[in-house]
């Protein structure tokens, strides 16, 4: 029992965790905490579900697709919204990402309706033993397509010129600008690589639930968490948090009950603020008077 | 030197005019309330709409405090607005207590989980700040929900409101509502205006600075977490008795604490007609595009975006623009015209 529940706890975890490193890569290149992150997800569900059942294209065309339009929206928000309000402080920021949030969810309900939909490509529940336990197929699927793209975004970090860059603006963005750098340009991929993470969330996660508006709600709020877990500047620290969110919630809603499940996620944070209010994985930052 | 006087009273004369002005503006407003129900064409469920809208900007108010003069973000004021309602559900149900028994209990509740809160967030600020409240919505809701007492989803009827020995029905209540307001408005004024509103705003406007200058960090961030708690921890009350019915369907709804924030960033954080316009903007949109939700939707986020690229300091504000600048003008003619008098 005990295994089980954290194998599918890491594999839900493996989801969050994508969100959760969208949710870093923003902050941590442009002070914003993106609450449309979960809506541009939703919008890639929205528009795979399209390419699949309307249009009848292959499953990884549609998300191949899917990824494209993400971007594309990532890259619009920042053009449209975010670029004129930059340099403002952390709360404009976030209200303007809240903003962003109604809109595209005024966008889906408008076009889409308000009732969920199943999804057209079905979740395969064939079990298959891993150690300690059983997984679905599906489950094991989307395990490895996290695995597979947190793989991409190390080598893009580690070894790319624009990851390099990216990475430089996070240290310090004066800095990097006098170095040459970019930093309009990398922070319009920053969102760019939002939307891109986005896409793949949404798709993966869509066969499990259902697409509608309101369909990542939680998962957003689940990413953010694990987020500030790690401590809003550390990849790899959103990534154990939100493996960690992903087992506790499967444990709290095995042992406690259902409803226990998303309070458990902000019991953790509030335990961890209250004695670590930097995060697990954090950097005190120095305060500017 | 007399010179020096005599600019001196002129401008000082030129202020108090100013400030008469903006009580007698106030006063006006507040009168025009009052009356509002004997307005030709007001309708009974008119003063109940109006109700809501004035506890959605007490609890506004209560968001700007913390948010606004003292810089600490927070998406969690659902959590006071419940506190608030149920406290006064509570003690109404079992022990039959007055309504102005409740709000005072209500917000007294509320103010002191704000004081514990505000503790055990100290060191917070920004993004973690924001999801330690909106943790503590959660938890609140959790609560509700699931401890036997505030009986869940099943909800705790409450009988006729009844203040001072006096039942009251929806145009009572609306004037409750408004003395309410009314004296929540004046006690945040004050404040603005006392030490403690500049000590808000010290440690908004830096931390390190304000703590260097001898402002104790400690006492004044736990003090605007129970005022701000105080008085949405009100506003749950009066949303508690407008429908005499608490119920954890509404009060585990985390959209609650959202909606005061941008109520409070729409209308202005840090401005004391900024909760005003703000709450009359997040009850009055989806109340006129009731069936048209998605487009409600759109609309809010479209404003809101607005808002925040052409006025960040909020409509509030931007209203207030020409005025000020009619003041600042006449001040300065005042200065300017004084000296050019004494030259000759």
């Amino acid at each position: 029992m005990f295994g089980q529940q954290v194998i599918s706890g890491l594999a839900t975890g493996s989801l969050y965790a994508l969100t959760a490193v969208a949710v870093v890569v923003v902050f941590r290149n442009t002070r914003t905490i993106n609450l449309a992150q979960g809506d541009f997800s939703m919008i890639g569900a929205f528009m795979a579900l399209i390419f699949i059942k309307d249009l009848g294209l292959n499953y990884y065309v549609s998300l191949g697709l899917a990824v494209v339009f993400c971007i594309g929206l990532g890259i619009l928000v920042e053009r449209l919204v975010m670029r004129p309000i930059a340099d403002s402080d952390w709360l404009t920021l976030f209200t303007a990402t809240l903003g962003v949030y109604y809109i595209l969810h005024g966008v889906a309900g408008w076009f889409w309706g308000r009732d969920t939909k199943a999804f057209p490509v079905t979740f395969d529940p064939t079990p298959i033993k891993v150690i300690g336990g059983l997984l679905s197929q599906g489950h094991l699927i989307n395990m490895a397509w996290a695995v597979a793209i947190g793989a991409a975004l190390y080598y893009f970090f580690k070894y790319t010129k624009q990851g390099i860059a990216m990475r430089a603006v996070t240290d310090d963005p004066e800095t990097a600008e006098l170095m040459g750098i970019p930093v309009r340009f990398i922070v319009l991929l920053t969102w760019g690589m939002a939307g891109f993470l986005a896409a793949f969330v949404g798709v993966l996660i869509a066969p499990i639930i259902y697409v509608a508006p309101e369909m990542m709600d939680e998962v957003l709020i689940k990413g953010y968490v694990a987020a500030v877990f790690g401590g809003l500047y550390s990849i790899p620290g959103a990534i154990v948090g939100a493996l960690l969110i992903g087992v506790t919630e499967n444990l709290a809603g095995g042992y406690l009950g259902s409803e226990f499940k998303t309070v458990t996620a902000f019991i953790m944070i509030v335990m961890l603020l209250a004695f670590r209010p930097q995060g697990l994985f954090g950097i005190q930052h120095r305060r500017e008077v | 030197m007399a010179e020096q006087n005599t600019i001196q009273t002129r401008t000082d004369k030129l202020k108090q005019k100013f400030g008469r002005q903006n009580w007698l503006a106030a006063g006006v407003l507040f009168l025009a309330a009052l009356a509002f129900p004997i307005f030709p064409g007001v309708e009974g469920w008119m003063a109940s709409q109006a109700s809501l809208i004035i506890l959605y900007i007490i609890a506004a108010q209560g968001v700007s405090v913390l948010t606004g003069y003292t810089g600490l973000v927070t998406v969690g004021h659902g959590g006071f607005l419940a506190i608030g309602a149920y406290t006064s559900a509570l003690l109404t149900k079992y022990f039959a207590v007055d309504l102005l028994v409740g709000i005072i209990a209500g917000g007294l509740m509320a103010a002191f989980i704000g004081f514990l809160l505000g503790l055990i967030f100290l060191r917070l600020s920004g993004a973690f700040m924001a999801i330690g409240t909106l943790g503590f919505a959660f938890f609140i809701g959790t609560v509700a929900n699931n401890v036997p007492i505030f009986q869940g989803r099943e909800g705790i009827s409450l009988p006729p409101n009844r203040i001072l020995g006096l039942e009251i029905e929806d145009l009572g209540f609306y004037y409750v509502s408004l003395f309410t307001i009314g004296l929540i408005t004046l006690f945040i004024y004050g404040i603005v205006r006392s030490g403690v509103g500049r000590a808000f705003m010290a440690l908004r406007d830096s931390e390190r600075a304000a703590e260097s200058a001898g402002i104790n960090r400690v006492f004044y961030r736990t003090l605007a977490f129970s005022i701000s708690a105080f008085i949405t921890g009100v506003a749950g009350v009066l949303n508690a008795h407008i429908v005499n019915y608490v119920s954890a369907e509404v009060y585990a709804d985390i959209w609650y604490s959202v909606d005061f924030l941008v109520a409070t960033v729409v209308g202005g954080s840090a401005v004391l007609m900024g909760p005003f316009i703000g709450g009359i903007f997040v009850v009055m949109v989806p109340f006129f595009f009731e069936t048209l939700a998605d487009f409600a939707y759109i609309l809010k986020g479209v404003v809101l975006i607005a808002v925040l690229l052409m006025a960040p300091a909020g409509i509030a504000d931007l209203l207030a623009r020409p005025f000020r600048a009619l003041r600042r003008r006449q001040l300065e003619q005042a200065e300017t015209g004084s000296t050019n008098e004494a030259k000759p």
